[in-house]
């Protein structure tokens, strides 16, 4: 094969998994790609990231900074190099994120009704009671199905031998699937004619699905159910994806304003009266969903829905209380889980976690402070994270003294390298650390996991954060066929 | 439809209305200032579309103040930059109802607008270019609107808030230009005053072309309220806020439609059974205040009936 000037200049970083760079060559799946990108110059390859810049902002997906009082239009940073994944290790990937799936909505159903988990010392008590998302307004209360959770984001990183880890499984309000589905169509006008000669499996299916699964969960049955996207509004950073899915499936996105609960039942008000709702797929969290119930204080929920969604005449995706299931104490059991309910071995591995909460492992973590990352257990978006080997002394210190308050609140894990992929900046292909969060629907037939996810990027040179908030970006994922 | 998204619907139109209002007026007046001897005055332009106060007072009548202060400042509310942000704010928040082709519409009338370029146009390079920039850009709304969106419910409510957002601008240039004719009668016979009026709405050819012996104050009062062939009068309006109207009759609560009905049918008659004789026999600043009170009644009534904020 021939070496494109792109290539020779690519330096992979030692000691890391290279997704595209393997035992000085370039991977197999690799080929066609760079096979095609050799025929582009540095020039056409900046004028593609400049024309990615442009459809994205033309088509407002964007989400809005407020600075000084005037809201700042910004677009989620977009590598145009796709990050390409092969037959076997998506068919590994899937099983093993089923797996999970099963058994953690096993744990749901378990842990707000009969808690035989607990009762056979599997999870400690204090861990669940602890958590500030276990609620005991769903104790036996039943859910459609038994399905808890309907839409889930598991987190994957691959270490320096590309062995796959779970860092983290996001059972509440998983965003960023809009990104996956976008990023596919911006690479389709970037890359004419690459995606077929690739032999890329299609995204397209994700809005069907989720729409086919949301339908299932109607309470009435009756031929056509309304079924709505429950969203906080316009100022929320994750708008557009609400309206995107909201247009693809052809449902009707509302705010908690448009509805109203009336005799344990939820309406929409529209202008010939009110209309019966029977299916929220809600990206509101938890604690704002019911101010009677919930935080007092929200206005982004609805007055009375939890009365309507106990007594059953309303279905909401994902279930409530789901937060118990993916708190970062919790996620070290996961592996017990899947042996205590399923009888199996876990596909995919866990961090090794420690819980702060435990003396031993609290002083083992503080010895070895450099080599970990410690974080927040209900925390999210990248915020309130200590990174061992990048902090300063002070910094370690003050992290220290704020989980001697409430250890329970922290965990800590060893740093995992992240695997790198190739990005395209300043002119040339870099290699960047990434990870891949598929998207998973549970219904009743099943789970089914749409063949991609978001990849996120760590645009710094070094960084191991992904998260968009703290300067990561994303790129097109490609599983091929 | 829900309530709010029918609501937003009708705002993002009514506001999109408004901005070409504006910048039209903005081109006319420009014109006009350029070509008179004695001072031209910004006032009752200003007075129109941004009301009256310290802030306006400061502009006099520098007239790339004027255009600045009206189109790309923050300050002003009614400025083409804040109007067309509310516009697409509105839009936002219903795009699974508007097609996408619409939604990347005004969002780039919106990316164009609030582009430093144009404020710096406005101070330093030729103003009519930079408002025909922006005059484009609703055009392509209105095209865009026309080609791609459904014939339904949206598109009613869409178009009644555009109608009645014409509507309560005509009537408002009128009012204020018939009424600067009292405190200086010489305008009356002054030619490139009606010019400039008709002009600004877009109906200066449609005049010369009926109206052979020149500007009479009566036959422009005629045009702009009475001819049901020019798309700025008021009875075309208003018998276009009628017809859309109607369409929503299977999608409306029977009592809400018969309500709202009945207040745009009274509206429509009071319009068609005036003549420029009985107009001036009740009072021209009458007969408008009226018809301004009766079209934001109607507005009123959609918010009660149909917007749900009763």
């Amino acid at each position: 094969m021939q070496e494109s000037a792109y290539f020779s200049q690519y330096n992979p970083i030692k000691g890391v998994w290279d997704e595209m760079y393997g035992e000085n060559n370039i991977r197999d799946h690799y080929s066609k790609v760079i096979d095609y990108l050799s025929r582009e110059s540095a020039e056409d390859l900046a004028r593609k990231e400049e024309l990615a810049k442009r459809l994205f902002m033309s088509q407002g997906i964007t989400f809005t900074v407020y600075s000084s009082g005037e809201g700042i239009e910004k677009i989620f940073p977009f590598d145009i190099i796709p990050r390409i994944i092969t037959v076997d290790e998506w068919a590994f990937v899937e099983k093993g994120i089923k797996q999970r799936l099963n058994a953690l909505n096993l744990f749901l159903k378990d842990v707000y009704n009969n808690q035989f988990i607990v009762k056979d010392g599997i999870v400690p008590i204090d861990i669940i009671y602890s958590c500030p998302h276990f609620l005991r307004e769903m104790y036996q209360l039943e859910v459609p199905y038994d399905i808890y959770v309907h839409i889930a984001g598991i987190d994957l990183i691959r270490d320096h031998d590309g062995t796959f880890y779970v860092l983290e499984d996001n059972l509440r309000t998983p965003s960023g699937v809009s990104y996956m589905l976008e990023n596919r169509e911006i690479t389709k006008r970037l890359f004419p004619d690459l995606l077929p000669q690739c032999c890329v499996r299609s995204v397209t299916e994700y809005p069907n699905i989720l729409y086919k699964n949301l339908l299932s969960l109607s309470p009435r049955q009756i031929s056509n159910p309304t079924i709505v996207l429950l969203s906080p509004g316009i100022y929320n950073s994750a708008y557009f994806e609400h309206t995107t899915l909201a247009r693809l499936m052809g449902v009707e996105l509302v705010e908690g304003r448009d509805l109203v609960v009336k005799n344990q039942k939820v309406y929409m008000k529209t202008t010939v009266g009110l209309q019966q709702v029977d299916v929220i797929y809600r990206r509101v969290d938890d604690d704002y969903l019911d101010p009677l119930v919930f935080n007092p204080s929200s206005i982004l929920g609805v007055a009375g829905i939890m009365g309507a969604y106990r007594t059953g005449n309303v279905a909401i995706v994902n279930a409530i209380g789901n937060g118990v299931a993916d708190d970062k104490a919790v996620y070290a059991y996961v592996p017990e889980m899947i042996k205590y309910y399923l009888n199996e071995e876990p596909i995919l591995k866990n961090v090794p976690t420690f819980q702060l909460s435990n003396i031993d492992e609290r002083q083992y973590v503080f010895g070895n402070i450099n080599k970990m990352v410690v974080k927040k257990t209900n925390g999210s978006g990248g915020y309130g994270m200590l990174m061992g080997h990048a902090s300063t002394d002070e910094e370690i210190d003050d992290y220290k003294k704020e989980i001697l308050k409430d250890p329970r609140n922290f965990i800590a894990q060893p740093t995992i390298s992240l695997s790198a992929a190739p990005c395209y900046m300043q002119g040339g292909l870099h290699p960047r650390r990434i990870d891949l969060r598929p998207y998973a629907l549970c219904g009743p037939e099943g789970i089914e996991i749409v063949p991609g996810g978001l990849t996120r990027v760590a645009l710094k040179e070094g960084s191991l954060v992904v998260n968009s908030s703290q300067g990561g970006g994303s790129k097109d994922t490609w599983v091929l066929a | 439809m829900l309530s709010r998204v029918a609501a937003s619907l009708y705002w993002l139109s009514r506001y999109v209305e408004r901005s070409d209002g504006i910048l039209r007026m903005l081109k006319i007046n420009y014109a006009s200032s350029q070509d008179t001897v004695q001072e031209f005055t910004w006032e009752p332009v200003i007075r129109i579309f941004a009301g009256h106060d310290e802030e306006t007072q400061k502009l006099g009548n520098d007239s790339r103040a004027v255009m600045r202060y009206m189109v790309s400042a923050k300050n002003n509310p009614n400025s083409i930059l804040n109007i067309i942000t509310f516009a697409r704010e509105n839009a936002r928040s219903v795009q699974e109802h508007i097609t996408k082709d619409l939604w990347q519409c005004l969002n780039e009338y919106y990316h164009t607008v609030k582009d430093t370029r144009i404020d710096n146009a406005l101070k330093k390079d030729d103003p009519v270019s930079v408002l025909d920039i922006l005059i484009k850009q609703v055009m392509l709304y209105y095209g865009t609107v026309e080609i791609t969106m459904e014939r339904g419910e949206g598109r009613s409510y869409m178009n009644i808030g555009k109608y009645l957002e014409r509507g309560i601008q005509s009537v408002d240039i009128l009012d204020t230009k018939f009424g600067s004719i009292d405190g200086n009668p010489d305008l009356l016979t002054d030619t490139t005053y009606w010019k400039h009026l008709l002009l600004s709405l877009g109906g200066y050819e449609l005049y010369l072309k009926k109206y052979r012996e020149g500007f009479e104050a009566e036959n422009v009062l005629e045009q702009v309220v009475l001819n049901n062939d020019f798309p700025r009068s008021v009875i075309y309006s208003v018998n276009h806020i009628q017809r859309y109207f109607d369409r929503l009759k299977n999608d409306s609560n029977i009592d809400d439609y018969r309500e709202l009905s009945f207040f745009i049918g009274r509206l429509q008659s009071n319009i068609k059974y005036s003549s420029v004789k009985t107009i001036k026999e009740e009072g021209l600043h009458t007969f408008l205040t009226q018809i301004r009170s009766q079209l934001y009644g109607i507005g009123d009534a959609l918010n009660n009936h149909y917007f749900a904020n009763s």
